[in-house]
């Protein structure tokens, strides 16, 4: 069956490539009469075809230019898919030199009574905008639209920079036909990396270049002295270029799913990341290769290593905390609750300095490179082995090997006991160990000033804990009294801190009584600013509408407000692995005051069911001893990352646990 | 208490109005200011300077104290400017608990930023921007900009409290205009509030100080319709280098016609030959006008370009027709253009479009509203036309432009009229199905739903969904039952009955819970109402309901027969001002049950102390849509 279809679908692609014509302008009857996309109807639009030349261009006076010609074809099958004939091409400025965008041609195409009717873009409906200092960019929108209707356009875009924008193969619609060739001379070396799980590799050809260099040069001069009369000459310069060609046809689109981490980690990609200049009779010059380069040149940046070790702005700080710690985990909290203390964070990311270390700890304010640089220096300085360790936010997707720009922040990483400490002083309410979300992206990089580096794996080991203790009572009407405790642990005790303790107790209340559906009487919310214990929530609470009366029964669902009423995996079939951030324990115990009159009917039964490779597991019971019945449920996930493989499993796993949750303790009127 | 206030207050007022005398100092701030406050504005003081007819200048000095990070909004500075606005100076300072100055914003440190929000393709205004990151609280924020702009048209509005959470030491008004040019003003809410005023031609000078934090509470009324407002114009204006005169809407109106609309309403003749082919033979301008309106929404899509202030021009019907798109004035414009060529009258209306049904001010005009819409007025009364919108029906208006006063412009001037109110009874959804629940604790279902009203708009996001979206969306519509498999997702957008048709079955494990041998049936499978509002202790504010709607089911139920019942609910029935709840159970035959459920809910505003009832309405409501039959095993 297997070979059949492979059969046909190449026939099929072959077939289609005779009779589709991919320049500009030659949009085919057939292709603006299909009405859908016939390997994903679901689809509103489509990239028929996208080409993108990206070469170099030698210009006298100037140097090498990147150029990329880029030609877009676009299916839109109906009024949801429009969004796709809106394009915006960014441009890069700086105070030396601008990238330029040209030659834009755009055309709608529709049929009208069986007659192709095109439309041209015109110059004035495209609009030049400078989003800031650095950036603009040419935006339109194609004229003319109807479903059904394909737009097509192309542009130049040159650059001065030697930077290669990456290879996108994967978008929110399919992909029919991409054709890429990207060609580099010999002088520059790139460092390839792709990720997504549609992988992507190029073909590779050679071909030569050439430029020739018109020289004026002085007869009697020196050097570039000038004087005397002037000659005109030619010199001709041969060179490799390496041709890499990427042809891909049928890309399914990339949809967004919940639980994910950042969906560009499973976007089909190629970076090209400039590493090496080989200029003719110079020496060669590094950016980056492997790790060891990656870190050379990271602490080349004299803005970087400056700020690590020669410092003693803070002494005087640095004594006060060194003086009252007893313990080396003394010390490492004390400093890192002192550069909080005297940074905050301006939100900005980077791991080389805005301020620089000591301007920031003046002022007060830093950019992640300006707080946690600090921080690694003040543990140096404190004696410990401390380096920065480089990472890549969530939002910024998984850092690639090995390259600089597959990271854009930084942390403090301190090597302990065989054991690696790390530490962002970044989040007021993270501690040791104990990093905010926006950092665990799978790993890190730990550099050290010999050049060596380690790779670090960012996810914590030890779940984030919510341990949950409720006593009720329940008297004859059904309403229901008691108390609440919860304590957090870890990455749920930072998130409780960054929403909660910012706000005054009666608000944490309305929140509290609008998403339990209860009553409170009083709230308690223990360390809130000490971090270095769990965050613990006390509450006294009423409620009338917990539990159900009918008849002489009164049915009581066991974990009250506690329970998973809702299975949060709702989709049939998963792609990407599902991201619980850390590893998780949820740990709830109910203790329930039978009331006077009444005896138990029945009971739900215990469960313990687990995930596979032991990722998982869930215990519940019930139990009932002399006048009151015990409640526990232990949810435990033992991985942050969760295979999209397994997903069938996790589904079946929490809908056990819903069903469980949802059954009911049935308390009946004892007869005398 | 009051009789030595008032001297005292005016003394403050007759030696301090804009003087630069201001102190930073938090411990300077009455302990009043300080409860359910964020920040505290220490002081704000606006002086506008119409020098001539088309040159205005604005001078803004105020500072925030911000006590807390939820007053960390205050922390962004920003000054928007344009082509024919100009910031001629710009200061921002920071100062510390004790009002010692930290911090003096540097001229390189703003950011010249696009100021287009991310729905617009292209617009010209821009801002400089500046973002302080606070080392701790409180902190205090003073911004000293000036801007001179050509636009007299849009002359400052004062706002003295305009947000919750934030307490006013001192706020002034002052506006001053040259020889010839009046001065108009509205004053809006000052009644529970003392504000001193100095009242000239030329001449205003508003001021009120120590003004305590409101806080926001749930349903709470439009901020803007108790909290002071003053509105401020000119009889002779100017905007984008077009002088105007009026004295009330109707001379507005006509200013606004001649000027503004006049000339971009013209088309092209093969446009005109196009549609005038279309409505061929139809006499009934009413037919005439749903085949335009048709004609429209088959060729164009709202995209937004904005270019000069506000971008209150139209861009040309001609220009639409080319493009096959343009923003709610272009095209409003263009589908008036269209209307006028096949003989049919319909006048570009100006409205505050929002969830909020904010009116245009019936007795001051200015330039007012963020949307337009069309009035096609008809002997059968008036029909409203939004031409954004690709998907709702000729002559529907939704909750975002309903019930609320707009300027509608004729040619001969302008006018005030009112847009269609919704009753709660046409907001109905009717829910028409049956379920099957098996020994197993399964279901079986199938439901029709039809929404009209407020609730059809409400439902417009499924049509032109995917499977997957609709698979999506139904889950969470449904999200009270777990293990959902759908085997029929249909949805019609049925515009001439101006109905949202949904045709849904499918089938779920584990919705009846078993315990022991006992069988738990929510009753209520395909609509339960489960909103409470939050508790508020000491509610000060009066609360509003902002959209009525009445929904309506009937569901047969089929229990199995291998389980005896137990227990039915029993028929209730809820009254309140609030609306009411009706539940009937019937049975059928031994097995059968029919299910019927009504909910209304009434809009209106209504006093605090009914909060509470309000609440044990929908607790009740809430409680019995929670209601199960309960079923025994028969082995």
């Amino acid at each position: 069956m297997k070979k059949i279809l492979i059969t046909l679908v190449i026939v099929f692609n072959m077939a289609q490539l005779i009779a589709q014509d991919y320049k500009f302008g030659k949009v085919s009857k057939e292709e603006l009469e299909e009405t859908y996309y016939p390997l994903d109807s679901s689809a509103n639009a489509a990239i028929l075809y996208k080409k993108r030349y990206t070469h170099f261009e030698y210009i006298q006076g100037v140097g090498f230019e990147v150029v990329t010609d880029v030609h877009v074809r676009i299916k839109i099958y109906n009024t949801e898919g429009f969004d796709w004939a809106t394009k915006s091409i960014k441009y890069y400025k700086s105070s030396s030199a601008n990238e330029k965008v040209s030659s834009l041609k755009a055309t709608t195409f529709s049929i009208n009574n069986g007659k192709i009717v095109e439309t041209d873009l015109s110059n004035k409906d495209v609009f030049d905008e400078e989003i800031n200092k650095y950036w603009s960019q040419q935006k339109f929108t194609m004229p003319n639209l109807s479903p059904g209707c394909i737009v097509e356009w192309k542009y130049k875009i040159s650059s001065p920079f030697k930077s290669i924008d990456n290879l996108q193969f994967q978008y929110g619609i399919p992909v029919k036909k991409m054709h890429i060739e990207i060609e580099i001379p010999e002088y520059f070396v790139y460092n390839k990396s792709s990720k997504g799980y549609y992988l992507v590799s190029p073909k590779v050809e050679k071909k030569r270049g050439n430029i020739i260099f018109n020289t004026k040069s002085r007869a009697e001069g020196t050097g570039w002295t000038p004087s005397g009369t002037t000659n005109f000459s030619q010199t001709n310069i041969d060179y490799i270029i390496t041709k890499e060609i990427y042809d891909v046809n049928d890309v399914p689109a990339l949809i967004e799913e919940p639980y994910i981490n950042n969906i560009d980690n499973y976007r089909a990609t190629v970076e090209y990341e400039y590493s090496e200049l080989h200029w003719p009779n110079e020496p060669v010059k590094y950016y980056a290769n492997s790790w060891e380069d990656v870190t050379k040149s990271i602490y080349n940046d004299s803005d970087f290593s400056n700020q690590i070790y020669k410092s003693n702005h803070y002494n005087e700080d640095l004594a006060v905390v060194l003086d009252s710690a007893k313990t080396n985990s003394d010390k490492i909290n004390g400093i890192l609750e002192l550069v909080k203390r005297k940074i905050k964070w301006n939100n900005f990311n980077g791991f080389t300095t805005e301020n620089g270390t000591r301007q920031a700890y003046k002022e007060g304010v830093g950019n992640a490179a300006d707080i946690n640089l600090n921080l690694v220096s003040m543990l140096n300085t404190a004696g410990f082995k401390a380096n920065p360790v480089l990472i890549s936010t969530r939002s910024h997707g998984i850092p690639l090997y090995p390259t600089i720009e597959g990271f854009n922040f930084v942390i403090a990483g301190v090597e302990l006991d065989d054991k690696i400490i790390l530490l962002d002083a970044t989040d007021q309410n993270s501690t040791p160990n104990n990093l905010p979300l926006r950092d665990l992206n799978w790993q890190g990089r730990l550099i050290r000033d010999d050049k060596s580096s380690i790779s670090i794996d960012l996810i914590p080991t030890e779940p984030s804990e919510v341990n949950s203790k409720i006593i009720i009572k329940v008297d004859e009407l059904g309403e229901v009294s008691g108390m609440v405790r919860n304590s957090y642990t870890n990455l749920r005790a930072i998130n409780y801190r960054d929403t909660y303790c910012k706000l005054k107790d009666e608000d944490i209340i309305t929140k509290i009584e609008d998403k339990n559906k209860i009553e409170i009487e009083e709230l308690r919310v223990d360390n809130k600013k000490d971090l270095y214990k769990s965050v613990v929530e006390m509450y006294r609470f009423n409620s009338e509408n917990l539990v159900d009366r009918v008849g002489d029964k009164i049915y009581i669902k066991p974990l009250l407000f506690k329970s998973e009423t809702e299975n949060p995996f709702k989709l049939e079939k998963r792609e990407y692995p599902i991201d619980f951030g850390t590893p998780l324990i949820d740990n709830v115990t109910v203790s329930i005051a039978i009331p006077e009159g009444y005896k138990v009917a029945s009971i739900p039964e215990k469960i313990a069911i687990g995930l596979p490779n032991n990722y998982g597991m869930y215990l519940f019971d019930v139990l009932t001893s002399g006048n009151s019945i015990n409640v526990k449920s232990y949810l435990k996930i033992n991985t942050a990352i969760y295979p999209a493989l397994d997903y069938d499993t996790l589904k079946v796993f929490f809908k056990d646990i819903v069903s469980k949750n949802l059954e009911s303790i049935v308390l009946e009127k004892a007869t005398l | 208490m009051k009789n030595i206030l008032t001297p005292l207050l005016f003394c403050i007022f007759s030696t301090s109005l804009f003087s630069q005398d201001y102190s930073f100092e938090i411990s300077k701030i009455p302990i009043n200011l300080l409860n359910n406050a964020n920040s505290v504005v220490l002081f704000e003081d606006t002086f506008v300077n119409v020098k001539s007819q088309n040159q205005m200048t604005i001078e803004v000095n105020t500072a925030v104290t911000v006590l807390n990070k939820l007053g960390d909004y205050n922390s962004h500075v920003y000054v928007h400017f344009d082509k024919n606005q100009k910031i001629k100076s710009i200061e921002t300072y920071i100062y510390n608990a004790s009002g010692k100055e930290i911090n003096k914003v540097k001229s390189k440190e703003y950011e010249d930023v696009s100021a287009v929000d991310g729905g617009t393709l292209y617009g010209d205004s821009r801002m400089l921007y500046y973002k302080y990151t606070p080392i701790s609280y409180p902190y205090t924020i003073q911004k000293k900009y000036v801007i001179e702009t050509i636009n007299t048209g849009f002359v400052p509005s004062w706002q003295p409290v305009d947000s919750y959470s934030t307490s006013v030491l001192s706020s002034s008004y002052q506006i001053k205009s040259s020889e010839g040019l009046a001065i108009r003003f509205k004053e809006k809410n000052f009644e529970n509030y003392t504000i001193e005023k100095e009242v000239a031609t030329n001449n205003l000078k508003y001021k009120v100080v120590n003004v305590e934090a409101i806080k926001r509470e749930p349903y709470c009324p439009i901020f803007k319709d108790f909290t002071p407002y003053l509105l401020v114009g000119l009889n002779k204006f100017s905007l984008e280098g077009i002088d105007g005169e009026a004295n009330n809407w109707a001379e507005f109106g006509k200013w606004r016609y001649d000027y503004l609309l006049n000339g971009n309403d013209e088309i092209n003749d093969s446009a005109k030959s196009e549609v005038l082919n279309l409505v061929d033979g139809i006499l009934d301008p009413i037919e005439k006008a749903k085949i335009i309106y048709k004609y429209v929404q088959d060729r164009t899509r709202y995209i937004s370009v904005q270019e000069g202030i506000g971008g209150w021009m139209p861009i040309k019907a001609n220009d639409v027709h080319r493009l096959g798109y343009g923003d709610c004035k272009g095209l409003s414009n263009y589908t008036k253009a269209l209307l006028n060529a096949v003989g049919v009258e319909a006048y570009y209306t100006i409205i505050w479009a929002g969830d909020e049904n904010r009116d245009v001010e019936e007795d001051f005009f200015s330039m007012q509203g963020n949307h337009i819409i069309l009035n096609l007025p008809t002997n059968d009364g008036d029909i409203w036309l939004e031409c954004t919108n690709q998907k709702v029906p000729f002559g529907y208006l939704g909750d975002f432009t309903d019930d609320r006063n707009v300027l509608v412009i004729k040619p001969d001037g302008g006018i005030i009229k009112r847009t269609k109110i919704y009753e709660a009874s046409e907001n109905l959804q009717k829910s028409i199905g049956s379920y099957e629940v098996r020994g197993n604790g399964s279901i079986q279902a199938e439901v029709k739903i039809i929404s009209k009203g407020t609730q059809y708009f409400d439902n417009l996001k499924s049509d032109g969904a995917s499977d997957k979206e609709l698979d999506v969306l139904f889950k969470d519509y449904f999200s009270h039952i777990n293990n959902i498999k759908f085997s029929e997702l249909q949805v019609i957008n049925n515009k001439k009955e101006m109905a949202f048709e949904e045709e849904i079955a499918f089938e779920a494990s584990n919705y009846a819970i078993l315990n022991g041998n006992e069988m738990l049936v929510p009753i209520n499978a395909f609509n339960r109402n489960f909103v409470i509002p939050k508790r508020v202790r000491e509610r000060k504010l009066s609360f509003q309901i902002s959209q009525g709607y009445l929904d309506v089911d009937e569901v047969d139920i089929k229990l199995p027969v291998s389980f005896d019942i137990e227990y039915v609910p029993e028929n209730k029935t809820i009254e309140s001002k609030f609306g009411k709840y009706i539940v009937e159970v019937s049975k059928v035959d031994e097995h059968t049950y029919l299910y019927k459920r009504t909910i209304q809910i009434n809009e209106g505003e209504y006093p605090k102390e009914e909060y509470e009832l309000y609440r044990n309405f929908r607790k009740e409501i809430s409680k019995y849509d929670n209601s199960k039959i309960i079923l025994k095993s028969k082995s």
